[in-house]
């Protein structure tokens, strides 16, 4: 009896915060599917919304400019987070071992993450002004032509990604520099022991020893970036045509620009959806959880 | 707190009661509010700046409160409607709202009626003349209903009283004008051809204008449709944006965007207007709300520099109205303290006030009043010739407009000022969508 009781215990202490997170989960992507069946205008009491069953899915699923946002989301992501990983990764190797003032380079690299994003799009709005911008400044004082970046569909692509790597490379340091910090010192030097250099250190020893804290980082910063918002908003707003217009964008503008809240709802189930199947691939090349428990 | 309001409410009762007989009137008007706090949402704007000034002077005439909401101007319908739909009473009791939403606040039945007001005796104050306010701001920022929804004509009603509403003017770099021998472009011809020369000669952009996606790029290519005789939809509301006085405005924003500063396609209002103050072109043609920022030497280069001239004339002669207008939530819980405040701050009084520091003129009786023109010797004559031309007919106000102007032209438009399709395949490219939009709003059958 009493062990039976015993094990119903931990099950019984978590179950508050269990029900409140799974409420907490829930309940918005409940309301959101509800919502994607009607047709309400903000401002007007519920009592006036319309059911009109799939319509949204419909208009939502045949609107070329919805797919188009998806795959300007989708390379975002995945330029953005290519580049951030890659830099992020050999900056946390680069600063791993002591070297003098280490500190004000690690404060320096982390400091663009704890600028708001509304901030940081008004500097890089800024900064990538074709008529007063340093950056063009810059390119005439080289000699070279100014470019009209956030008026040109490639260029301003160009300037989302960069602003984004700018902000958020800093993310991936901290976390891989964590983690490096965390490699036992004794397998580094056995492997250095039997022969291997540099190179094989990092790739045969380091990165698959903190491969579980780079998926992690990955998801994150994969989910972070499809939900990005804020700094499109102020460099460009999804513009020069749809060139920079993020999914996370374009539901803004069918919430609350077109006040089409049953098709906002759509978008973001798409946008979960999205999310959620890459964040299953990303799980399946090595969930750390599962690494874990093995 | 509660010391510093009780002097300053005794203060004002003082006051009041030293006024000459003709005055006891109107604090009688506001006795029964004395001490009410209101709550008004505006945007930063150069007019607001200017009449937010006055809003001490309100209270202690009247002993009425204001608490301020300021906002950029685009992002205030998110919150207005947020707090306009609350069933139990929202935080506003006075919105200021851009003329693009009024027929939608008035179909979601978000906002009062005014003549109800007007017609209290309580409340109005019998020197505040409607007929004074400009016709075309009055019809184009305060009605709604009638034949076409939001225009004049029989079932129209009042649901606001403009209050930074303004007119298109062309302002021009006249040192650069007499240095070229060139008089003030009257036609499109004339400014087009300007541009290109004054781009040759000076190395300086044509005319600076909106660009970016959406609302601003819509708001560009407006204000060259009407004077090419075009239209959004026609009378039957069939889309009428691709004809040929469509496709042309089209063609002409892309040629100036393409003689313009550069970076055109990614400018707000405020990147346009400050390439103009900068130096970095030659024309601007947009609102009057340049007036006061120009001959601001802090915020402009080219201060002492500057003439205007009305709206250029292409196939008619048309300028825009557009801007702000007041009016009251319907859930506000101090409706008639709204009232007294929108009736004070648009009085003729207040109007003149608030011109001659720089706002925008809202009645006919301070454009054409001598101090103004004393004061605003360039800009005045201009701004009188500009208001006979300006078109309350300038876009579709209907509720759906947002969403046409934004998601539907605003999406077009870019890729015909970047060069990326011709006017006509572009503009043609959105007739649907744009048509299916009023036929689900019953307006085309």
């Amino acid at each position: 009896m009493s062990s039976r009781v015993a094990s119903h215990v931990p099950y019984v202490y978590i179950a508050p915060a269990a029900l409140i997170t799974l409420a907490g989960l829930l309940y918005p992507i409940v309301e959101a599917t509800k919502l994607s069946f009607f047709d309400w205008g903000m401002g007007t009491p519920w009592e006036s919304a319309r059911f009109v069953g799939f319509e949204a899915f419909a208009s939502v699923l045949s609107n070329p400019h919805v797919w188009t946002s998806v795959g300007i989301t989708m390379a975002f992501v995945l330029i953005s987070i290519c580049v951030e990983m890659t830099l992020g990764i050999g900056l946390a190797l680069l600063l791993e071992k002591p070297v003098r003032g280490m500190r004000i380079f690690r404060t320096i690299f982390v400091l663009p993450m704890m600028v708001a994003p509304i901030c940081v799009g008004l500097v890089w709005r800024y900064i990538f002004d074709a008529q007063f911008g340093p950056l063009n400044h810059f390119l005439t004082s080289i000699g070279l032509a100014p470019q009209l970046w956030l008026a040109d569909p490639l260029l301003a692509f160009l300037a989302i990604v960069v602003t984004d790597v700018w902000q958020w490379t800093a993310f991936v340091f901290i976390m891989v520099l964590a983690a490096l910090q965390g490699v036992d010192a004794s397998v580094t030097e056995a492997s250095r022991i039997d022969g291997a250099n540099t190179w094989q250190q990092i790739w045969l020893v380091k990165l698959p020893i903190i491969k579980p804290i780079l998926i992690v980082t990955l998801l994150m910063r994969m989910i972070d970036g499809f939900r990005g918002l804020e700094v499109v908003y102020v460099m460009t707003f999804g513009g020069p045509g749809l060139s920079t217009e993020l999914l996370s964008l374009h539901i803004y503008k069918a919430a609350f620009v077109s006040q089409q809240l049953g098709q906002a709802s759509v978008l973001s189930i798409l946008l979960l959806a999205i999310m959620t199947v890459l964040s299953l691939a990303i799980l399946r090349t090595g969930n750390p959880l599962a690494a874990r428990r093995k | 707190m509660e010391r510093r309001d009780f002097v300053k409410i005794a203060g004002a009762t003082v006051f009041g009661a030293g006024l000459p007989f003709a005055g006891i009137t109107a604090q009688d008007r506001y006795a029964k509010y004395r001490g009410q706090t209101i709550v008004i949402n505006y945007p930063a704007h150069p007019h607001y700046d200017q009449a937010e000034k006055l809003f001490a002077e309100f209270t202690a005439e009247t002993g009425i409160r204001i608490e301020r909401d300021k906002l950029q101007y685009l992002r205030m319908k998110d919150r207005q409607v947020l707090e306009m739909g609350k069933p139990g009473g929202g935080d506003y009791d006075v919105i200021s709202y851009v003329v693009m939403w009024k027929t939608e606040y008035v179909a979601k039945k978000l906002i009062e009626p005014m003549e109800p007001f007007f017609a209290n005796a309580a409340l109005a104050d019998p020197a505040w003349d409607q007929r004074d306010i400009i016709t075309g701001y009055w019809e184009n920022i305060t009605l709604v209903g009638g034949p076409m929804g939001y225009l004049p004509g029989p079932g129209a009603k009042p649901y606001g009283v403009p209050f930074g509403a303004e007119t298109s003017v062309l302002g021009y770099r006249a040192d650069l004008l007499q240095k070229h021998n060139l008089k003030p472009p009257a036609t499109y011809d004339e400014l087009l051809s300007a541009c290109r020369l004054l781009k040759d000669k000076e190395g300086i952009g044509g005319l600076t204008s909106r660009g970016q996606t959406g609302h601003q790029v819509t708001a560009a290519w407006l204000m060259h449709l009407a004077p090419y005789g075009g239209l959004v939809y026609d009378s039957k509301w069939r889309a009428a944006f691709a004809r040929p006085e469509g496709v042309r405005a089209a063609e002409v924003l892309r040629e100036i965007v393409e003689m313009g500063p550069a970076g055109i396609p990614a400018y707000g209002f405020g990147e346009m207007q400050n390439a103009f103050l900068q130096g970095q072109s030659a024309f601007y043609l947009d609102t009057l709300a340049i007036f006061g920022p120009a001959q601001d030497p802090a915020k402009s280069k080219i201060a002492g520099k500057i003439g205007y001239a009305p709206h250029p004339m292409a196939a008619r002669k048309a300028g825009m109205t557009g801007g702000f207008g007041l009016a009251i939530p319907r859930n506000s819980k101090n409706k008639e303290a709204a009232f007294l405040f929108i009736q004070w701050i648009t009085s003729k009084q207040s109007d003149k006030k608030i011109a001659l520091s720089g706002g925008n003129a809202n009645r006919w009786s301070t454009v054409n009043d001598a101090d103004l023109a004393r004061k605003y010797p360039i800009e005045t004559p201009v701004l009188r010739e500009a208001l006979k031309i300006a078109d309350p007919n300038w876009r579709p106000l209907i509720p759906e407009w947002d969403h046409v102007s934004q998601q539907i032209i605003g999406q077009a438009l870019p890729s015909i000022i970047t060069g990326k399709s011709s006017a006509k395949s572009a503009l043609e490219g959105v007739i649907g969508p744009a048509e299916d939009v009023v036929r689900k709003a019953g307006l085309l059958t």
